[in-house]
């Protein structure tokens, strides 16, 4: 399909991990034979990103997310499968593919010298992606306003902090404006504040520009205020495509019920309606199956002096915390 | 035009940061000079009379001008992953290596000079004007075969994690074979057309042989031509290494 951004199929990565026994004996028979396990980073996926989509990636630690990205933006070379991004085959890294994607790590947002100084780095950008002297200034004005870089420019990449990096490092990688994004964490060890900028500013960006997103984030947070759409891997495995409304409704056949009563001296007998979840003067949350919810509500209201009520999805954390533990 | 703004950029960027290291290519230049000073101290002694000053003080030059430490710019970037960076930049990964390899280079000249400068003051050693032209483009073509023979050793990261060893394999087949531990003209006369022949003394002592002139025209041409051969062969092995060592390029995971 021609809007397709990206297209991956089958897409898998093995690779040999030497292993031994511990030991000097096991050593010495390293020495003459050694042995190898094979680690399947990433089994079979397949999946489809129309232009414009921003996606999240998400999976548990060593699921191969960023293997994914890495293979995706042409830094790994698959061991079997097939990916074509921006009508382009990533492992051959053509010139003209690499002028048009991004990879921004959170680990790693700014990838320059520590004596250059903000400009300078977004300058040398300039000179490797060949970006044409009004383009420059005009991103640079545009990043700069989304960014707040001005108090940042001039001073060099070593004496940032951990907030300005990213947005530095954002702006460093945006600077020739690519089509297709890979952001790998980019909320990494960010406070509140920089947090909200970041994500604000992604879907900013994903809206000005139309570039395709595909991000990875271990804040449940992120992925709820920005994505419509996950990926969700598990052991190399892709094990859910969807909606994360789905995801939730597919994993959790429970609702949260907040309860808060009129008279707080009241003791129900609150397992009458549904698990309880937390419990305090304010009142109490109950777990309820969703087939039961008009029900359990309407006896609620009918039998208890209620003084509010709502009903919340359960938290995106303990959903994705059982779906690594369990499966999807 | 672009490609060649692209290198002269990142080679002043390299040059700018390594000059700030000053104290530590300082000591680099010492390490490179000092083993041709040790030549000079004693093949001088041992055989008077046969101008080897001027030939390890020409091999001190090359030596400046040729160093190459991929195994320690590129080979790290492979056990640290971030060879993925150079991979995600819209031009040849060898960009990098290439320019840090010719800013060092050019700050050991620099940081170097007073110690040349010092030895032409201190010993007998001349050279014929001529003959130190017809050295530089052998200079120029050493510099090339070393830093593809290192660069090609420093590849072996892709498959080890000795790459330093590798290399420094290629350093001592290069400080015997090369002419640095004797003149290749003062080895066994079986092993000398070997020593001609092979890529060492193309990289390190036929152009301080050109300069210190103990060389006739028609080995100054056989040399050119084996400079040229080792020069074709490395970069061919150079481009199959590459290709191999990045499909087996494993920067799994974040």
């Amino acid at each position: 399909m021609q809007d397709r951004t990206v297209s991956v199929d089958h897409l898998s990565m093995t690779y040999r991990a030497p292993v031994r026994e511990p030991g000097l004996g096991a050593a010495m028979r390293s020495f003459v034979r050694r042995e190898f396990r094979e680690v399947r980073a990433v089994r079979d996926v397949s999946f489809n990103i129309k232009e414009g989509e921003l996606v999240g990636f998400i999976g548990p630690n060593g699921a191969g997310k960023t293997t994914t990205l890495k293979m995706l933006s042409g830094v790994l070379y698959p061991t079997a499968g097939h990916a074509r991004v921006l009508g382009f085959t990533p492992h051959k890294r053509d010139a003209h593919y690499l002028r048009q994607i991004a990879m921004i790590r959170g680990s790693r947002p700014l990838a320059v010298s520590g004596e250059l100084t903000v400009l300078d780095a977004l300058r040398f950008q300039q000179l490797i992606y060949d970006v044409k002297e009004r383009d420059f200034k005009r991103n640079l004005d545009e990043l700069t306003g989304m960014l707040d870089l001005s108090p940042l420019l001039n001073r060099q990449v070593r004496a940032l902090s951990l907030g300005e990096k990213m947005r530095c490092g954002l702006a460093w990688s945006l600077i020739y404006r690519p089509r297709m994004l890979f952001l790998d964490e980019p909320t990494l060890g960010l406070d509140v504040s920089a947090i909200g900028l970041m994500r604000c500013f992604i879907a900013d960006y994903n809206r000005e520009t139309r570039a395709t997103i595909l991000l990875t984030s271990h804040y449940m947070a992120d992925v709820e205020q920005l994505c419509k759409r996950v990926l969700l891997i598990n052991h190399g495995e892709l094990v859910f495509d969807g909606a994360l409304s789905k995801l939730t409704s597919r994993v959790s056949s429970a609702k949260i019920l907040k309860v808060s009563l009129t008279e707080a001296n009241l003791a129900p007998s609150w397992t009458d309606y549904g698990e309880v979840v937390s419990q305090d003067e304010d009142g109490v949350s109950l777990s309820v199956n969703r087939e039961h919810l008009p029900a359990v509500t309407s006896r609620l209201l009918a039998q208890l002096p209620v003084a509010d009520i709502t009903i919340a999805e359960p938290p995106l954390e303990s959903v994705i915390d059982r779906v690594y533990r369990e499966g999807a | 035009m672009h490609t060649i703004r692209l290198l002269i950029g990142w080679i002043k960027q390299d040059f700018v940061r390594w000059l700030s290291q000053r104290g530590f290519t300082l000591t680099l230049v010492a390490n490179q000079a000092i083993t041709p000073l040790i030549g000079l101290a004693v093949w001088t002694s041992a055989v008077p009379n046969q101008n080897l000053s001027a030939y390890y003080i020409a091999l001190m030059v090359v030596r400046l001008c040729v160093v190459s430490y991929e195994h320690h710019t590129f080979s790290g970037r492979i056990y640290e992953g971030e060879l993925a960076d150079d991979l995600l930049q819209p031009h040849p990964v060898v960009f990098r290596p290439l320019s840090v390899n010719l800013a060092i280079r050019a700050n050991h000249l620099l940081i170097g000079l007073p110690l040349l400068i010092g030895a032409l003051l201190f010993t007998p050693a001349r050279f014929d004007v001529a003959l130190v032209v017809t050295a530089l483009p052998a200079l120029v073509l050493a510099g090339v075969l070393n830093f593809l023979f290192t660069y090609a050793l420093s590849m072996s990261a892709f498959w080890t994690e000795r790459a330093h060893g590798v290399v420094g394999i290629g350093a001592t087949l290069t400080f015997l074979l090369g002419g640095e531990a004797a003149p290749i003209r003062f080895l066994p006369e079986a092993i000398q057309p070997f020593g001609e022949a092979l890529p060492f003394r193309a990289m390190l002592g036929f152009p301080a042989e050109i300069a210190a002139g103990t060389l006739s025209q028609s080995q100054i041409i056989a040399g050119y031509g084996w400079q040229v051969m080792w020069v074709c062969a490395f970069a061919f092995i150079v481009l199959q290494v590459w290709r191999a060592g990045l499909r087996r390029f494993a920067a799994i995971g974040g």
